[in-house]
């Protein structure tokens, strides 16, 4: 069992990994626009044809993939920081600050996560500033209950209340005991929000509130294919998604794997 | 439990079998079922001020539910629609108009000379882009009878009479869009929102009444139009050529010859620190250079867009009004690659750091070019000219975006734009140092007193073949003008044809050339369509 | 009694939630840098100095952000939300109408994804460990991974493209007047999306009613069964049904707001003209009232279908009605 998860563990770190960094190698002539290879289907040439510009579809997606990966990242990385200290604060500090953050995590959840993305990417004026505030500032919430929760755990631990007894400040206390057991969640939690993360910001660009059309990036690619599948080019829409689906289950897989290594339950 | 919820599970998957079924026999009782005085078309867009002739509806072709004093017809002559005659003055600046008396509105008042007054004034005050700036006074002498006084000379008024139609005084309110009456051969029906309108013939009109009885308007995307079209659900729709080369039962994709053109606005003056009155930046320091925009008007090839990225549906744009009589040949340039690149040498626009773009005084040669997020056609043509422009070492950053975020960068960047009238008022509006940021009117701050001077005398002058020899010298008049070889604060790239898919038997008349606008202009003489 | 006090709570609750919503909302709209008059003039209209003055009065544009708010509210708790500046009618009324086209959406994707997700959840949990069990985990994982929007549109291509059962989008039939469209045809152009919405989300409860299956199957009680000789069919109606649709429910009172918000996606792919279309086209057009309006209401109708959640979690399950312990 532990062999096939890191095997394919492995396998899904370096296919994102590649996908990233090609993406990013990609010089930008490759996805140019050459009208005479237009709506081209799937061909040796064009593994995923062409769209109605007449640029390469693989190479568009891959670039696409790099750019959600990279965005996703990021926006989880910042969601997982604002988890931990939320968490840990509310954890540690129950009468005081528990209460108020819960009721904004509620809040939070309250409001369906679409319409949230919406008025928040609305309130700064859309583009990628929309998107990525958006996505960092509401994918916090259920890795913060978790922190909290285990947070809540351990300070009924015996030997957090001889700390206490010995006079070590609160800060001290969750710093050098109650951290090292929640970094290794936030590890894993911030993993498996990638995957959350990219598909929220597909959806949202999707919707046309993010970046601009030359982008490619997947929503995109999408919602520009959705123009088209009338007249038959399948292959607009269903690769970029089909891609965006394997990326979202290696990241899943990746979870799975880190999780297996660093938390011992 | 279980059984209940097995239950409903059956319930849902019989209901999907039947309404899965049902539906081919629906479609076809569709089809079957219109009658031949009602057709179905989608053709764009909604029109968001409602039917108020008064806040700009109908200036483009008819406006269906009203009528105008006169109208164009397919020669862009002026003939006579409510008015009998009209005489206007030596020097352009009265207009007299006598009104038909059997003209009425279709809540049974007549039109009368009153209406026509509230009308204008109205149009006026209103703050749209009804543009009556050159009226001075308007009214009534008598019932039947309307006199115009402009403030100064224009020719071109007549054609601004013949785009705005008359609305009833007594009925005016500022919801009168959402429920237009007029005496035209039209009546507005049903209006779904977002949806459709359905018109309906007016049966007391004064003219020939149409012989289509029913008409229903949808207003689609052009993706979901042509699904529709492809569904065989409409009778006319528009399309563009992405989606032209289709075949479709019962259906031929028509392209009608129109002055609807592309092109790319250029700000001329360079970025000196100065604001629009609403605070948005003026001026770009590379396209402010004159040999940077006559550099890409020649450095593009035209007829490679009107083949590649039109589908052949179009023709080459030189200027805004070719072909129409106003319309200069001198406008003309060849494509020539080497030529462009020269003058930007010689301007002093050179690669100095092998990166393949040019430089001068340390300036990189570069900047923005704003479309229409939602035009596919818009989208193909910039990206084809970026692509052209950086073989001559010209950057060229592309931004699709909604209309209000162009507005706000048009007088500091590049922006694709689209306009072509039926009259050369609009080279007025385009051009003249009036209409420096007026709505989305020279949004480039061009002036120029040689222009201007032609463009006032053209105004003034009575004689059409003499004012279009002026309009011409707006163009070029051997030295300067606002064509390639001149200031050129505009690249215009084509011309598009206006093509729809257009069901086998029906005859929609003689078209007049569309003018910018892919939707209302075929309509302008519904009255006159019929089915074969 | 205990259970009335906790209702009240959790209902106190819901109700502090819709105010924070409210105000938050409130102002992250009024955030923006989009000027609601001037949003309304570019939306093409003219506007004449009265109606500048009207939405200025309305919006309290000279005032601080609290009078403003103030202002707001005491016309909205009356059902004054403004004018949607896209439709230029009520906000309520918009949304009214609107609302009702996604309710039968939302209702037909609510009830395949429970339907689905329950059946599905119980085939895994009884078979744990076979292959069908398996086969089923794997496209629930699938599934949960996938963009509903994405699967919407090959649904499109599929079914509606390709092989022409359903129409391509739109909720009512095209040129059909408002009257005259059936139920039938109502429903034709909503199965699809409805399907979507629904595919997208039974995983989460399926998955879920899984472990609680497998659960059950382990306890003792279903051992007792098992050794009494009772049938198979037996065992699943009395037992295991019984103690995981509760579970169940309560999921599938809290994936509303997951359907609400894959209704916004999934409506766009159809074309469809819902609450979720409403709220893409105001977000664009930047058509503040109405943003507003939908951002509240959905949240309302997200809230309460906790409250309900909560309600019957902690009602209907004996085990901690009698214990008296609040989940969270």
């Amino acid at each position: 069992m532990s062999k096939r998860r890191t095997f394919f563990g492995i396998l899904a770190f370096l296919f994102i990994i590649s996908a990233l960094l090609v993406g990013i190698l990609i010089p930008d002539e490759l996805i140019n626009a050459d009208f005479t290879v237009k709506n081209m289907p799937p061909s040796l040439d064009h593994i995923f044809g062409t769209d109605w510009l007449g640029r390469d579809m693989f190479l568009r997606t891959i670039k696409g993939l790099s750019l959600s990966i990279v965005i996703g990242m990021a926006s989880s990385l910042i969601s997982v920081l604002i988890a931990v200290i939320l968490g840990m604060i509310a954890g540690s500090f129950p009468k005081y600050f528990d209460s108020l953050i819960s009721l904004v995590i509620d809040l939070l959840m309250g409001i369906p996560h679409i319409v949230l993305l919406i008025l928040i990417s609305f309130a700064v004026s859309r583009g990628f500033k929309g998107v990525f505030i958006g996505i960092a500032l509401t994918h916090w919430t259920s890795l913060a209950r978790v922190v909290r929760g285990e947070v809540l755990q351990i300070r009924n631990e015996h030997y957090i209340k001889v700390s206490r007894k010995m006079g070590k400040s609160s800060f001290w206390i969750m710093k050098n005991h109650i951290l090292p057991f929640v970094v290794p969640q936030a590890i894993v939690g911030g993993i498996l929000l990638f995957p959350h993360a990219i598909l929220h910001e597909s959806s949202v660009t999707f919707l046309g509130f993010g970046l601009s059309p030359e982008t490619p990036a997947i929503g995109i690619i999408l919602s520009e294919s959705m123009r088209y599948i009338a007249t038959g080019y399948w292959w607009l829409a269903f690769f970029p998604g089909a891609m965006l689906v394997v990326t979202v289950i290696l990241f899943d897989i990746l979870g799975d794997f880190v999780k297996s290594l660093i938390v011992r339950e | 439990m279980g059984r209940l919820k097995f239950t409903l599970a059956g319930v849902l998957a019989i209901t999907i079998l039947i309404t899965g079924c049902g539906k081919g026999e629906n479609e076809k009782n569709q089809q079957i079922a219109r009658n031949k005085d009602e057709i179905v078309m989608a053709i764009g867009s909604e029109p968001e001020g409602g039917f108020d002739p008064c806040t700009g509806w109908g200036r483009y072709g008819s406006p269906l539910f009203q009528s105008t004093l006169v109208k164009t017809d397919k020669d862009m002559n002026i003939v006579n629609d409510i008015a009998t005659n009209y005489t206007v003055s030596e020097d352009n600046t009265v207009w007299v108009f006598d009104i038909r008396d059997d003209a009425y509105f279709t809540d049974g008042e007549k039109v009368t000379a009153d209406d026509v007054v509230f009308t204008f004034n109205t149009a006026k005050n209103s703050g749209s882009i009804v543009d009556l700036t050159s009226m001075a006074s308007v009214w009534a002498i008598d019932e039947d009878t309307v006199k115009f006084t402009l403030s100064y000379p224009q020719s071109a008024f007549i054609y601004t009479v013949a785009g705005t139609g008359i609305v009833p005084e007594h009925l005016y309110s500022e919801s009168y869009g959402e429920n237009p009456v007029g005496s035209g051969p039209y009546v507005l029906k049903q209006w779904d929102k977002g949806q459709q309108i359905i018109l309906e013939a007016n049966e007391n009109y004064y003219g020939d009444i149409p012989n289509i009885k029913k008409v229903t308007i949808l207003f689609m995307t052009e993706d979901s139009a042509f699904v529709a079209t492809k569904s065989g659900q409409l009778d006319l729709a528009i399309t563009t050529s992405n989606y032209a080369d289709t075949n479709i039962d019962g259906m031929k994709a028509v392209s009608l010859k129109s002055i609807d053109n592309r092109g790319i606005t250029l700000p001329v003056l360079p970025d000196s620190g100065e604001k629009t009155k609403d605070g948005y930046k003026i001026g770009n320091n590379v396209t402010s250079d004159v040999a940077v925009r006559r550099a890409l008007s020649y450095g593009i090839d035209r007829n490679a867009l009107v083949d590649s990225v039109l589908n052949g549906y179009g023709t080459p744009a030189y200027i805004e009004c070719d072909g129409m009589p106003w319309g200069s040949e001198n406008a003309f340039v060849e494509y020539d690659v080497e030529k462009a690149k020269k003058i930007l040498e010689d301007a002093g626009w050179v690669d100095t750091n092998g990166d393949g773009i040019r430089e001068k005084n340390g300036l990189n040669c570069e900047f923005k070019l704003f479309y229409n997020a939602g035009d596919s056609v818009r989208q193909a043509l910039s990206v084809a000219v970026s692509q052209e422009a950086e073989e001559l070492g010209i950057k060229i950053v592309l931004e699709g975006a909604s209309w209000d975020i162009i507005d706000k960068e048009m007088y500091s960047s590049a922006v694709l734009m689209g306009w072509g009238a039926q009259n050369p008022l609009e080279t007025y509006l385009l051009y003249h140092s009036d209409n420096v940021a007026k709505d989305y009117y020279n949004p480039e701050s061009y002036t120029s007193d040689v222009v201007d001077y032609y463009i006032n005398s053209a105004m003034m002058e009575n004689d059409t073949e003499k004012a279009n020899e002026l309009w011409k010298k707006v163009q070029w008049d051997g030295s300067t003008g606002v064509s390639t070889e001149g200031d050129c604060p505009w690249v215009w790239l084509v011309n598009v044809d206006h093509i729809y898919y257009i069901r086998d038997g029906l005859d929609i008349g003689e078209q007049k050339i569309h003018p910018h606008g892919h939707a209302w202009p075929i309509v302008s003489n519904l009255e006159d369509w019929k089915w074969e | 009694m205990k259970i009335l006090k906790y209702t009240l709570k959790k209902f106190i609750r819901m109700i502090i939630l819709i105010v924070a919503v409210t105000i938050s909302s409130f102002f992250l709209v009024t955030a923006s840098p989009i000027d609601p008059v001037q949003s309304y003039v570019e939306s093409g209209v003219a506007v004449s100095s009265e109606q500048r003055e009207e939405i200025a009065d309305y919006w309290g544009l000279n005032d601080t952000k609290t009078e403003r708010f103030k202002s707001w509210f005491t016309k909205a708790i009356k059902g004054d939300m403004g004018q949607s500046l896209i439709y230029r009618r009520p906000v309520l009324s918009v949304i009214g109408e609107k609302f009702k086209a996604s309710l039968v959406l939302m209702a037909m994707a609510w009830i395949i994804s429970g339907v689905l997700g329950f059946t599905l959840g119980m085939v895994m949990g009884i078979f744990n460990g076979k292959p069908v069990d398996k086969i089923i985990k794997s496209v629930c994982i699938f599934l949960s991974s996938t963009p509903s929007f994405w699967l919407g549109m090959v649904f499109l291509i599929v079914f509606s493209v390709k092989l022409a059962w359903f129409p391509i989008g739109l909720s009512v039939p095209i040129g059909v007047s408002s009257e005259e469209v059936t139920i039938f045809q109502r429903m034709h152009h909503a199965i699809l999306p409805a399907l979507t919405l629904g595919f997208a989300s039974f995983s989460n409860i399926a998955l879920h009613t899984r472990v609680k299956i497998k659960e059950i199957m382990d306890s003792d009680y279903v051992l007792f069964a098992k050794a009494r000789g009772e049938s198979f069919l037996n065992i699943i109606n009395r037992h295991i049904i019984r103690n995981a649709i509760i579970p169940a429910i309560t999921l599938q009172f809290a994936s509303i707001s997951e359907i609400f918000g894959g209704s916004v996606l999934a409506e766009q792919v159809f074309s469809y003209t819902g609450l979720g279309q409403a709220t893409v086209e105001a977000g664009i057009r930047g058509d503040i009232p109405l943003l507003l309006g939908i951002a509240i209401i959905s949240s309302i109708f997200v809230f309460f279908g906790n409250f309900i959640a909560d309600i019957l979690y902690n009602t209907l399950d004996p085990r901690i009605r009698i214990g008296g312990i609040e989940n969270e």
